[in-house]
């Protein structure tokens, strides 16, 4: 019973940290550019894509992982200069269609250039463990140590790093953060850069259990808004605590429920938490804080 | 009152005739349209028919997700969980129940309408991206809940649904289908047309301009959406009903992700609001996915499966960079630039008159509830805070009925926070409104309307995408009755134009008719502030609240403008004025009230204010002399 019950955390756990990964992409986008990028699951399909195309051509997995990782945050830096950027006013009406537009566009080239298939990476080094019955896969110990690393990471990039106060100086007030000589066009930039590295993370570390499938970004990216909105979508922490949550519940689901309604319960969850509560799990709501 | 029958002012007879113009556009349109269809069986091949099919089914969910974007501003990515919640509830009453057709369409659309309601009801009070990811997880829910249940037959789906009959002709070949379908999209459509251009169209598309000052005018932004958004999903279960017959088997991908994609991308062609560009848009949707679906394979060997949304994501990109009002836009743009598309005749000039004459032609009727004296408006020991910032501090305040209060203070003073306050754009922390005996703080700016309450801006909030007289018109929102239903049904054209009339003749009183076709946002800033107070008075309100109605406007405005004012207060309007020109406050104004850094310093008669020594030293700065020499330029205004 308790065995059973922990084997699904630990599967929650790790799928959570790839939905932490997504929201923490998301947030960054958005608090820079109070834009909800659709195509931010598709970042990671497209990582995850890429990286079993390398592998197969003979590329070392690790080389294989690290081109496709930085290929994706590319992509998501020239989908700000070359899409994003170009609009002037942008509603939100107006960046939900357009990163939709990214979104499909994405999804079809991966369909053209890889298949329908689903396919996954090869599993990443390491020995699975067993402890008191609970066995866990490397491979979940790779994805829970890349929220770690790359999610910590970025927080801390965001509260100590000159760079990461400007991004925040940017979400809190545009305008000040104009005069005081931060670059727009830079902080958007590297918003995108973050997004695409973090969705890329996440492709990759997820790939090997959970395959990447070429029309599989949305539901991802969609179970990444929902740790977002938990979030408030302004905090990293709290979308974190939420994406793990999010991540438990959904394997609580489909371990004791049925494995069918799994998706389900994440926008279940998402329709109440926006009736419930719409500034997500933030304490303060009104502050503004990354 | 004095509210004059007048002769019909200028511009009223051309009004009509574009009325008819307009309802005449439309049924050409669709008369074209209904010719099309009944020729296409004759000439097309099958496999072309089958294109026009299907883009005439999914024009439904098109036309109802056009409305919600182009009207209420929000979009809906699950637009096809509405489409297969229609198509199966249709297709489980006819397969499993064995209902009459009708029956059994009748019920999806409401299954469909009342999902949306369901969903809508919290939702719509969310703004921005919120409902997009809500119903995008929608769609999820209804795909997977489709295939997790017996009923809908799981992954088969439901399947053995008999074309229907009419008049005792088996509808059971494309030909007779397309008939079958046409009417109830030419239906669908005018009823959207007229939609757009009712009571409620123009109340939510100046929601759009600024839901500010329709919410000040009455409108109820959060029940107009809800509707909009539950007559969307009508229109797409509708459309899911056709596609059921049409298909004869619904299977889960009715529900799919994509094909929401493609209806979205239907009425992004088409133009955002443009009922007839989401028609044009599903038929080119169609075209192109067909197309694709050709070329493609041809280009990359070995290509299968939903090859076509490479195009439908170029296009929704490119459009939204190149073309944001689509379709609609790029037709609107070409007939301008045609010859023959005449402009605009110029408007009569009879309506001139001299420069320097402040004689007022016309005066609005207002309406008031309470005896002059009464009181008609009370605050009681209203605050707000802004965390540790207290912008306006325990103000209490009596207004009697049939007076003007001038409200003046120092830049930041609180004086426009406080009739944020008053009007409920903003919530006290602490203390109440009192208005006509009815407690109205802390809630909507459309309740305070509904009580006789109007108010301008100081940040002019015009609705920019209608002409002066349109903004006008939306002032006499709360005088009208006609709600959605009556709007799609046409029959409020009798209420329209005798509000065009009551609008034209409150212009004239402003001496803004020469304006009246003019769009609102090509005006002069003075011209938009008087433009904004015939709004106000439009409403005929009991109590209105000017921010600072003099700023911007040349001295013969000014002087038209006081007159009105004071004629105004005369036939009993109780006027609350927020003003910087205190010469022309002190010489309005039967009370004044005072407010430095949030406190209410002063109140009383202009005269006992202006020698109150708090108010000079807040008020005119803390050096006595420069007061002394403020206070006799005053005193020789006045």
């Amino acid at each position: 019973m308790l065995t059973d019950f922990l084997q699904l955390t630990v599967a929650g756990l790790s799928q959570g940290s790839v939905y932490a990964l997504l929201a923490v992409g998301l947030i960054a986008v958005y608090t820079v550019r109070h834009v909800i990028n659709i195509a931010q699951g598709e970042f990671a399909m497209l990582a995850g894509l890429g990286s079993v195309w390398l592998t197969a051509a003979g590329m070392p997995l690790l080389l294989a992982i690290l081109v496709a990782i930085l290929s994706v945050t590319l992509v998501a830096i020239a989908m700000d200069r070359l899409i994003i950027a170009r609009v002037k006013k942008l509603t939100p009406l107006i960046s939900i269609i357009l990163t939709l537009g990214v979104s499909t566009l994405l999804q079809a080239i991966m369909l053209l250039a890889w298949g329908p298939e689903a396919k996954g990476v090869p599993l990443f080094p390491g020995t699975n463990i067993l402890i008191g019955g609970v066995s866990i896969r490397s491979q979940e110990f790779w994805m829970i140590g890349a929220l770690v690393v790359v999610g910590g990471g970025i927080v801390l990039f965001y509260e100590k790093s000159r760079w990461g106060k400007a991004l925040r100086a940017c979400a809190e007030q545009p305008v000040a953060a104009r005069i005081v000589g931060i670059s727009p066009v830079a902080a958007s930039v590297l918003a995108f850069a973050i997004a695409g590295f973090v969705g890329g993370v996440a492709g990759v570390v997820a790939s090997p259990i959970y395959l990447s499938l070429w029309s599989g970004g949305v539901l991802l990216g969609l179970k990444g808004f929902v740790a977002a909105v938990l979030g408030g979508f302004v905090s990293f922490r709290a979308a974190i605590v939420g994406a793990l949550l999010l991540g438990m519940i959904e394997a609580y689901v489909a371990g004791y429920v049925s494995s069918g309604l799994r998706d389900g319960a994440a926008f279940l969850i998402l329709i109440l938490v926006l009736v419930v509560r719409p500034q997500g799990l933030v304490l303060k709501p009104t502050a503004v804080r990354v | 009152m004095t509210h004059a029958t007048t002769p019909a002012p200028a511009g009223i007879s051309s009004r009509r005739a574009r009325f008819w113009t307009d309802n005449k556009s439309t049924l050409i349109g669709c008369g074209i349209l209904v010719a099309l269809m009944i020729v296409v069986p004759f000439t097309a091949n099958s496999s072309v028919m089958n294109i026009v099919v299907f883009a005439m089914i999914f024009a439904l969910p098109a036309i109802g997700l056009n409305l919600l974007m182009g009207l209420a501003g929000q979009v809906s990515l699950g637009q096809a969980a509405f489409f297969a919640i229609g198509a199966y509830t249709h297709a489980i009453l006819l397969t499993k129940l064995d209902l009459p057709g009708p029956v059994a369409a009748t019920v999806g659309v409401l299954a469909a309408m009342l999902v949306a309601l369901l969903v809508g009801l919290p939702l719509m009070r969310l703004r921005g991206h919120y409902l997009a990811l809500a119903t995008l997880g929608l769609g999820f829910i209804v795909m997977i809940g489709v295939r997790e249940w017996d009923v809908t037959g799981r992954t088969t789906g439901i399947y053995g649904i008999s074309r229907p009959t009419v008049f005792g002709v088996p509808i059971d070949n494309s030909g007779f289908f397309l008939w079958f379908v046409t009417p109830f999209v030419v239906i669908g459509l005018i009823l959207a047309l007229n939609l757009t251009r009712s009571r409620a169209g123009r109340a939510l598309s100046a929601v759009n301009d600024s839901e500010l000052a329709a919410e000040s005018l009455g409108v109820n932004t959060y029940a107009l959406r809800l509707k909009v958004f539950v007559l969307s999903a009508g229109f797409a279960g509708l459309g899911g009903v056709f596609y059921a017959y049409q298909v004869a088997i619904v299977s889960p991908t009715t529900a799919e992700f994509h094909l929401s994609v493609s209806i979205l991308l239907m009425v992004v062609i088409g133009g955002l609001g443009s009922v007839w560009g989401a028609v044009a848009g599903a038929f080119l949707v169609q075209f192109l996915g067909e197309g694709m679906r050709d070329v493609i394979p041809a280009i990359f060997p070995g290509a299968t499966g939903e090859v076509q949304l490479l195009g439908y994501g170029i296009v929704l990109i490119l459009v939204i960079l190149l073309l944001p009002g689509g379709l609609h836009q790029a037709a609107t743009t070409l007939w301008q630039k045609l010859p023959f598309a005449g402009k605009r005749p110029p408007v009569d000039a009879h309506a001139h008159a001299a420069e320097d004459d402040t004689t007022i032609p016309l005066l609005p009727a207002v309406s008031t509830p309470v005896a002059a004296g009464e009181p008609i408006l009370v605050l009681e020991g209203l605050t707000k805070r802004y965390g540790g910032v207290v912008a306006v501090n325990d103000v209490s305040l009596t207004v009697p009925a049939g007076s003007i209060l001038g409200l003046i203070g120092p830049n930041g003073a609180g004086k426009t926070t406080c009739f944020n306050m008053i009007s409920g754009a903003l919530a006290p922390t602490e203390g109440t409104v009192t208005f006509l005996g009815q407690v109205i703080s802390g809630r909507k700016p459309h309740v305070a309307a509904a009580h006789g309450l109007t108010r301008t801006f100081q940040n002019l909030q015009v609705f920019s995408s209608t002409d002066v007289v349109g903004n006008v018109y939306m002032g006499r929102y709360r005088k009208g009755s006609a709600g959605v239903l009556r709007g799609m049904l046409g029959l409020q054209s009798g209420e329209q134009s005798a509000h065009r009339a009551a609008a034209y003749e409150i212009l004239q009183s402003m001496r803004l008719t020469d304006a009246a076709d003019d769009s609102a946002s090509d005006l002069s800033f003075g011209k938009q502030r008087i433009m904004e107070v015939c709004r106000a008075l439009a409403a005929e309100p009991a109590l209105l609240l000017l921010d600072e109605p003099m700023a911007g406007l040349s001295s013969t405005e000014r002087e038209v403008m006081a007159e009105l004012l004071r004629r105004l207060r005369a036939s009993g309007l109780t006027i609350v004025l927020v003003e910087h020109d205190v010469a022309q406050v002190m010489s309005l104004a039967d009370h004044v009230a005072v407010l430095d850094d949030g406190v209410l310093i002063a109140h009383g008669d202009p005269e006992s204010v202006r020698n109150d020594p708090a108010v000079v030293v807040a008020y005119l700065g803390t050096d006595l002399d420069e007061a002394e020499a403020e206070l006799t330029e005053l005193e020789e205004h006045a």
